[in-house]
């Protein structure tokens, strides 16, 4: 479970994120849903330990990120917004690296990272190097290492962003499993379908700030409008800006 | 403590780059090129002793001269061979390297005892030629000596009456000395290696993970960040070493195979020898990753932080340069400090002065307190919002 307190954070005189909260349970999928440079991406390194809040606090399974980032980290799988992969190693190494990491090894990791692979549909391609890659295949390759110490909260940065139907699928599926799994998924998207499909609850984001919480239907409900591309659009304001 | 992470990441670092078709190429490369420069340096030097030993004098109109050519050919290691018609133009086309010319007055005015002129045609620009020429006009002195007491004796007067000076020529800078210059070139390569071969990983495994995208998501294990930075210096520790190594490897194979003894050089470089150099310079191993991590973590870009690394090996290298050129003297304080230490004590160790363990050990010391003062600060940086997303 990961709760997000009131979060703050500027940098330098731009304020990125004014005032976050949200609460993301085991066993849902919860969106972060907002335009671009809403203060999703600053919400999550928050949540992540990379960035620190000005204000507000967070935890994570009941650890302090601030105060004890390391246990916070051990509990959490996440994929940031960018994949960051090393063109020169395979997947098998990528994801064996972070394993090992996180202080897994033998043969209870070659097991694992073999299902992560079926899941994914990176047999065939685990033991290139990822250097040639498509956007679509390096995604999943971040996802299988983000992944493989079975993390009981997991957070995904615009997951889907600018991949092909094939590859969202996977992605999707893996966050259906996760769900069933009683994990806590926490994502961000500024694509509405995206997260009118997967979500149990959607956060609006909009200027740094929430503006709105709830499940699809709420939000239709709160907003009287009749589908969710204008219903966010009319809590984001029309250029996004005004909330 | 336990450091199984920080070799995880070390492990890692090095599979990672040795992938790297560049940074294997520059390991190969730093550590071939100091030994291939040795050895063409002390064969030119040793080519120019047996060039100036064994000299052959092209000469033209040796008919007019019969008694300096005799005599010349009576020198140890003197050919005479025949000049080309236009000397001047010869050497000067750079055909010949010099030509002894015998006037057609020669014979008449050295038999009227009146001084019978001869043309020493050179070039002075040309080095290669300086020895030779050298060694030439010293035989033509020597004639010229010799002849001249002889006459003075027929004549009843002492030679020596003519000769109120007498020159006695000490050469400081002998072929053996010169060659010790060239050795204390191996420190000099020694040290570049250690920059260079490390160079590659600690920059890539810095700022190019950030640049990559890739340090966000590694910040994000749980892993103590020193132990990240632990294990990407300690893999370009160990690429530096390596290439450390390898120069004096192959150093020592490439002198091995040249004649050195030819040049009056009595220093050996064996295993023990190369064993106490690399002790003594293998602090710097330790040292120059240190830096290089620190320093990259600055850096915006891959490319930023390679043109840090060159002003980084420019720094290491000049006590190097300079020591070639002027000593760097034998002051006790310099053996204690990082870099001149490692200079002065392996110039102790190629003249054959073992230095005492102590330094070894003092030397090892402060490169271990450098690195880890290094390493602490390039830690603080990787807490850096600024450094990590490098903004």
């Amino acid at each position: 479970m990961i709760r997000a307190q009131s979060l703050r954070k500027s940098f330098g005189n731009v304020v990125a994120v004014q005032d976050v909260s949200f609460t993301a349970a085991n066993g849902t999928v919860t969106g972060l849903l907002g335009p671009n440079g809403a203060g999703k991406t600053t919400s999550l390194r928050m949540v992540y330990g990379l960035v620190k809040p000005d204000q507000g606090n967070i935890q994570v399974d009941g650890n302090d990120v601030a105060a004890n980032t390391s246990a916070a980290q051990a509990c959490l799988g996440v994929l940031p917004d960018v994949s960051g992969l090393y063109p020169r190693l395979t997947p098998r190494e990528h994801v064996r690296y972070y394993a090992n990491l996180q202080g897994i090894s033998g043969a209870d990791l070659e097991q694992r990272m073999q299902s992560w692979f079926d899941l994914l549909d990176l047999k065939s391609v685990a033991d290139r190097r990822v250097g040639g890659f498509s956007h679509g295949e390096r995604t999943k390759v971040a996802l299988a290492r983000a992944l493989i110490h079975n993390p009981q909260n997991v957070v995904l940065d615009e997951p889907t962003n600018g991949l092909d139907v094939v590859s969202t699928r996977a992605v999707r599926e893996v966050i259906r499993r996760l769900k069933s799994e009683n994990r806590c998924v926490v994502f961000s998207s500024h694509v509405m379908q995206e997260v009118s499909a997967l979500c149990d609850r959607i956060v609006v984001i909009a200027r740094g700030r929430v503006v709105a919480e709830g499940s699809s239907e709420e939000l239709l409900a709160l907003t009287g409008n009749t589908n969710l591309e204008d219903a966010f659009v009319s809590l984001v304001g029309p250029q996004g800006e005004a909330a | 403590m336990n450091f199984s992470r920080l070799l995880v990441v070390a492990r890692k670092e090095l599979m990672d780059s040795f992938r790297d078709k560049r940074a294997t190429y520059t390991i190969v490369f730093s550590s071939l090129f100091g030994p291939i420069l040795i050895a063409f340096m002390f064969t030119q030097l040793a080519g120019q002793e047996r060039a100036a030993q064994e000299i052959k004098i092209p000469v033209t109109g040796k008919e007019n001269g019969p008694i300096l050519i005799h005599w010349l050919e009576q020198q140890p290691g003197v050919e005479i061979v025949d000049g080309p018609k236009e000397a001047e133009s010869a050497v000067r086309d750079r055909t010949v390297e010099f030509v002894l010319v015998v006037d057609k007055k020669f014979a008449e005015k050295f038999s009227d005892s009146r001084p019978a002129p001869v043309q020493l045609v050179s070039d002075s620009t040309r080095q290669s030629s300086r020895p030779k020429v050298r060694r030439l006009q010293s035989l033509l002195n020597h004639f010229n000596s010799e002849m001249g007491s002889l006459r003075l004796m027929v004549r009843g007067v002492s030679p020596l009456i003519a000769s109120p000076i007498k020159i006695e020529e000490v050469e400081v800078s002998s072929a053996g000395q010169r060659a010790a210059t060239i050795f204390n070139f191996i420190p000099l390569f020694v040290i570049a290696a250690a920059f260079s071969a490390g160079m590659q990983i600690a920059t890539d495994a810095t700022a190019g993970e950030r640049e990559r995208g890739s340090l966000e998501p590694l910040l994000i294990n749980p892993v103590p960040r020193w132990q990240l930075v632990g294990g990407k210096w300690l893999a370009a520790a160990i690429a530096s070493l390596g290439g450390m190594a390898a120069t004096l490897a192959f150093t020592g194979f490439t002198l091995s195979k040249l004649s050195l003894e030819d040049l009056g050089v009595r220093f050996h470089l064996g295993v023990p020898e190369g064993l106490l150099l690399f002790a003594a310079l293998a602090p710097m191993g330790l040292l120059a990753p240190a830096i290089q991590v620190y320093l990259a973590c600055f850096a915006k870009s891959f490319k930023e932080a390679q043109s840090y690394m060159a002003f980084v090996l420019l720094a290491a290298m000049s006590p190097g340069i300079i020591s070639t050129f002027v000593p760097l003297g034998d002051k006790p304080w310099m053996k204690l400090m990082p870099l001149l230490g490692e200079y002065v004590m392996s110039t102790d160790i190629l003249s054959g002065k073992i230095p005492v363990p102590m330094l070894f050990v003092a030397g090892a010391l402060s490169a271990v307190i450098l690195v880890a003062i290094l390493l602490w600060l390039a830690t603080r940086l990787f807490y850096s919002e600024k450094i990590i997303f490098g903004r």
